[in-house]
């Protein structure tokens, strides 16, 4: 075989490669988006399962906010995953920045620490803390379901936080304290702004984290106008009928703002993964 | 300010959250293991020593649930690990658009499990899902599949779920590995005649190693612990044949409320993962190494 031919082969093999991936992602997400824009007479029509809808309808998301308050789910959602991940992102630019920049003795404990809680199943925290959760009046608060999100989402976002502190030279926070700048103004003056596109990535990770949570959500609060997006579309999936239209669509909406805020920051979420969970 | 506090000061926050949300909730669940604890009688709690875990061991479901555990754990990291280094593997060398085709094949990984599994539910569907459909019409099957009613098909659609929201995490982890190997290593076994098959297995693979141990190690301990596919796919049905550990101690908890019963499965699970966590410690060296 000539080394021509051999290329072909091999671009010809990564090309099905990829087309398999492409397709294995796309396909089952536009069998979603499509039914969401079907009828419900079209969804339900067992004779024929359409590949395309017959008639393009948005009665399943106008039905969500007409019927379900979607709004409000998406307003519970938002504020929660918002101000969680807010929280989350500056307690680890502390932390973060404590475990880049200083040698102390108990160091490698804190780190060790924050690993093993990442290999703690949630189910295991939940129980207990939903026991003194309703001793405290938390349950069906935002402030319990926050607290808990903050609490799931840091130890990643710290360990992520720190190896984007790590990728700063030191210099340039000594450059500024020469010039006059205390640690605290080196650190939002220089540091943080170039750090920038990494503590939007952390935020990132908080926002998700929280926005597609589903258990804790459906345990800690019982009241329908303070459910979030995941819990409120749960209760679409009922004993012996589902709402397959509605459910689409809602699972549509929910996807939206995560996939734009990976799509729009793919290169840095990236960089943050590989670095925070392994670091060879 | 004595200069060793600063550290310490800086790491409070995050310290003082997890402390009280992972230390006080493990310690409880033991205590609670040891008690007749239930929600539907919150005023008759009592220790009834180790009531609940004979409850456990007595079981006849619980051996059921242990290899539906091993099954979802070992087939799905098996499934993502190959899929994703396949998909690593393509993406490695540059080409027009790489950045776009990323963005979608890497999207699963932005996925909440409750979407995922609505998705595979309505796929799954056996009256009015696509895929029985798709099946039909190529003739691979005579009739629709039950595939949610049926006992091992269930955990099947689960497991295949698991697999596809997990792909881009391991494709991103090898895709970064397969980065940092310096090009010239390639170029010389190219001069010295090495195959592609070789090449991978003599370069490639050594040198993405570490990388695959840990992110399989981390990965299997996440898939293990996660259950919201399941609760979302088929409730761990049908008659408790999808159940997994974490789900099976869900449903005691919320569904029965059997508090003191599911913490005696949390303890179980704890000396699970505490086995787990020090061999995973002890292979990647994070006990040893003074900065990870």
């Amino acid at each position: 075989m000539s080394r021509k031919t051999k290329k072909r082969i091999s671009t010809a093999i990564r090309v099905v490669i990829m087309a398999f991936f492409l397709l294995l992602v796309v396909l089952p997400v536009y069998w979603m988006v499509i039914t969401s824009f079907k009828t419900s007479a079209e969804v339900l029509d067992l004779q024929n399962i359409s590949y395309f809808p017959r008639k393009f309808t948005l009665e399943n998301y106008a039905g969500l906010f007409s019927q379900y308050d979607y709004s409000v789910l998406l307003k519970n959602s938002l504020m929660v995953s918002v101000t969680s991940a807010l929280v989350v992102t500056f307690f680890s630019m502390f932390g973060g920045y404590s475990l880049a920049r200083f040698q102390f003795k108990g160091k490698q404990t804190v780190v060790l620490f924050f690993l093993i809680t990442q290999m703690i199943p949630a189910i295991l925290v939940i129980i207990p803390v939903y026991v003194a959760f309703s001793r405290m009046g938390l349950v069906n608060s935002y402030l319990g379901l926050f607290v808990y999100y903050v609490a799931c989402n840091l130890p990643f976002c710290a360990i992520t936080m720190r190896s984007f502190f790590e990728r700063i030279p030191v210099t340039l926070e000594e450059a500024a304290k020469i010039d006059g700048c205390s640690r605290m103004q080196a650190l939002f003056k220089v540091v943080f702004p170039i750090m920038f596109p990494g503590i939007v990535s952390v935020f990132v990770f908080g926002f998700i984290g929280a926005w597609n949570e589903l258990i804790a959500g459906t345990i800690f609060i019982s009241t329908p106008d303070m459910w979030t997006i995941p819990v409120g579309l749960k209760t679409l999936i009922g004993k012996y009928n589902v709402e397959w239209g509605m459910l689409t669509a809602g699972g549509v909406m929910a996807l939206l703002p995560t996939a734009v805020m990976f799509a729009v920051m793919q290169k840095f979420i990236v960089e943050g993964l590989t670095s925070g969970a392994v670091k060879e | 300010m004595k200069k060793r506090y600063v550290p310490w000061l800086f790491l409070l926050p995050v310290l003082v959250v997890l402390l009280a949300m992972f230390g006080y909730p493990l310690l409880k669940s033991i205590v609670m293991s040891f008690q007749n604890y239930k929600l539907t009688a919150p005023d008759d709690i009592f220790f009834n020593g180790v009531e609940n875990f004979k409850k456990l061991f007595a079981n006849q479901e619980t051996s059921m649930i242990l290899r539906n555990s091993l099954a979802y754990v070992v087939i799905s990291v098996i499934g993502q690990l190959l899929l994703g280094m396949i998909l690593a593997l393509a993406l490695k060398k540059p080409f027009r658009g790489r950045g776009v085709y990323q963005s979608i094949v890497f999207l699963p990984w932005a996925f909440s499990g409750f979407v995922v599994g609505l998705i595979f539910r309505w796929s799954f569907n056996g009256e009015y899902g696509v895929v029985n459909d798709l099946l039909l019409k190529l003739g691979l099957i005579e009739e629709k599949i039950a595939w949610l009613g049926t006992p091992g098909l269930s955990l099947a659609v689960i497991i295949i779920a698991m697999i596809w929201i997990g792909i881009p995490f391991f494709a991103i982890m090898i895709l970064a590995a397969l980065q940092s190997i310096p090009a010239d290593v390639y170029e010389a076994a190219e001069v010295d005649g090495c195959g592609v098959m070789r090449q991978f297995f003599q370069i490639t693979l050594p040198y993405i190693k570490p990388t695959l141990v840990t992110t399989t190690l981390l990965r299997t301990i996440w898939i293990f612990n996660s259950f919201d596919l399941i609760v979302v796919v088929s409730g761990g049905g049908p008659a408790n044949t999808s159940q997994t550990l974490t789900s099976y101690m869900y449903s005691a908890a919320f569904g029965s409320y059997d508090l003191g019963f599911a913490a005696a499965i949390g303890v179980m699970l704890m000396i699970v993962l505490g086995v787990y966590a020090l061999l995973f410690l002890k292979i990647t060296r994070y006990d040893k190494a003074g900065d990870f």
